[in-house]
């Protein structure tokens, strides 16, 4: 426990006192305003369903796989999403291999909460045979660096690998009891039905006079005294709201934070659309170039 | 004979490597490094006081943690972790630090074959990133023995999973010496010839592992020096460092 303390981040009186002077004339440690959002890029792996995200300094990358099982006996008609958050000890020195701390589930609770409850990912096309035979299909968004404002991170990252994920076709047998899966080669796998993007909107409250910035570093982070992340979709409707203890804020405070989160969710879910895109166009050319018997030379 | 490879390479040509150092923010030293589609990224945080339980403290010691791609780490992640520590500590120079931890954990960002060759790879990166001090690079390749009684170089997963046996070998990077002598020599041998850790899966004769060694020292010595020229490249314009 020592160890662990004593890895985390130790800031001196004087850096917390600048950060919070500054923010009194507007002005943030990196140069941002106090509404802006850090640079945000999308790459996707060689496999479908595989992410990384960087925001800012932070790191995240999102890996999604399917799997048939048997469906839970209340609801046999619908597939299951599972989400898991590894806080990786190469993101932080303070976070620990083993067992999730109560910011990894808390993280992971509300990335969750944004995708299940608000119905994101339809579950009920997973299914394959009622009560029997449907599809689980599992995220795990692995912490690979923390410069702050993880949910916001994770929440893209777990998005972008929902959205270029492709389960395998599957068909009935003959006696309409088994499942054929069949293999990507056979037959062109199929992209999950996706009904909305919820997005994740960090704020950070820091010193006394109702001071509000959007997506903190983790400098921020260990000065502020309190947080609120709103999920929204750009069809204007909340997902999810989770404020968590730490100082009392203001209605008008937390109206005018959503207002910004609905601005901010429509810039975010356009750039996950573009980079999908544009990975969905060269999946599809990679696609062409394999049947096309290459020569044999493999590119340096 | 020519033998067909899936992807259109020779039996003795590995594929194309892709390292980067420097990638994380708050890691002390990081590296990612891929060959082909198989990549991994590492990181390394120390030295940390303290050493564990039972580990001597008169010494440095080094603690790796694997982190699969998907699912809990389990039994051969295990394996990977040992073998992995086993390997750095031996390229490590454990008396500068005694009485604290180093600690590198591996990240598996995809798995097309030959991903413990990778991982090593990558943490030796990662320490020459970090600074951590060593007596020399530990260079890793793999090599397999196919149907017709033929070696191929950095199998692919496919490959990895149709050959009958495989072995993982890692050996020190070649040595350019500036003393009249040459390369320092151990017992008659040259240093770089020595074997630190190889992995054998499958049964392979005596004569087979011998030629594996031979192509392997072959493939090390040549990616040796392609880690030296990228070492030395981003050496020069390296800024210091922050917390």
């Amino acid at each position: 426990m020592e160890q662990r303390l004593a890895n985390s981040l130790i800031m001196t009186v004087n850096e917390k006192k600048f950060i919070e002077t500054a923010l009194l004339s507007d002005l943030r440690v990196d140069g941002r305003r106090p509404f802006d959002y850090r640079k945000l890029s999308i790459s996707f792996g060689r496999e479908d369903g595989s992410s990384e995200v960087q925001l800012g300094n932070t790191r995240v990358m999102g890996f999604v796989t399917g799997q048939l099982v048997q469906p839970y006996r209340d609801r046999p008609n619908e597939g299951t999403l599972a989400i898991y958050t590894e806080f990786s000890p190469m993101a932080d020195p303070s976070f620990e291999a083993g067992r999730p701390g109560e910011s990894a589930i808390e993280l992971g609770r509300i990335v969750d909460r944004g995708l299940r409850e608000s119905r994101a990912v339809d579950t009920e096309s997973l299914c394959v045979i009622s009560g029997k035979s449907v599809w689980a299909i599992r995220i795990d968004l692995h912490i690979i660096d923390n410069g702050g404002n993880l949910v916001d991170a994770s929440n893209v990252a777990a998005l972008a690998a929902l959205s270029t994920f492709r389960r395998p076709e599957c068909t009935l047998g003959e006696n309409g009891q088994e499942v054929i899966v069949h293999p990507p080669e056979a037959r062109e796998p199929l992209p999950l039905i996706i009904h909305h993007l919820p997005v994740a909107v960090t704020f950070a409250f820091i010193g006394k006079e109702n001071v509000v910035v959007i997506d903190p570093t983790h400098h921020e982070e260990a000065v502020m005294g309190g947080s609120m992340t709103a999920t929204l979709n750009t069809n204007g409707d909340v997902c999810a709201i989770q404020k968590a203890g730490g100082e009392g804020v203001l209605q008008s405070v937390i109206m005018q934070c959503l207002r910004i989160a609905s601005v901010k969710a429509g810039d975010i879910t356009s750039k996950i659309k573009s980079a999908v895109e544009s990975y969905n166009t060269e999946r599809s050319l990679r696609k062409i170039k394999r049947h096309n018997p290459s020569p044999a030379g493999y590119k340096h | 004979m020519a033998v067909d490879r899936a992807d259109g390479r020779t039996p003795n040509q590995r594929r194309p490597v892709a390292c980067t150092r420097g990638i994380l923010h708050r890691a002390h030293g990081s590296a990612s490094w891929a060959q082909g589609d198989t990549k991994v990224i590492a990181a390394v945080y120390g030295p940390k006081a303290g050493t564990r339980k039972n580990e001597n403290p008169e010494k440095a010691c080094i603690e790796v943690i694997w982190k699969p791609k998907t699912g809990q780490s389990g039994k051969p992640e295990r394996e990977y972790e040992m073998v992995l520590k086993k390997t750095l500590q031996s390229i490590c120079l454990l008396n500068v630090h005694p009485n604290t931890t180093t600690s590198i954990v591996i990240q598996v960002v995809n798995d097309d074959g030959a991903l413990l060759p990778c991982a090593i790879n990558a943490a030796c990166a990662a320490l020459v990133d970090a600074g951590i001090p060593l007596k020399h690079l530990a260079v890793a390749i793999c090599c397999c023995m196919a149907e017709g009684g033929h070696i191929l170089l950095d199998p692919s997963k496919i490959e990895e999973q149709k050959v009958k046996a495989f072995v993982y070998l890692v050996f020190p990077n070649s040595m350019v010496s500036v003393l009249p002598q040459g390369s320092l020599r151990l017992g008659g041998e040259l240093m770089e010839h020595g074997i630190i850790t190889s992995v054998t899966h499958g049964m392979m004769a005596v004569d087979d592992y011998f030629s594996c060694l031979k192509l392997g020292r072959a493939a090390a010595a040549e990616l040796s020096d392609l880690l030296r020229s990228s070492l030395k490249l981003k050496a020069g314009n390296d800024p210091s460092k922050a917390g």
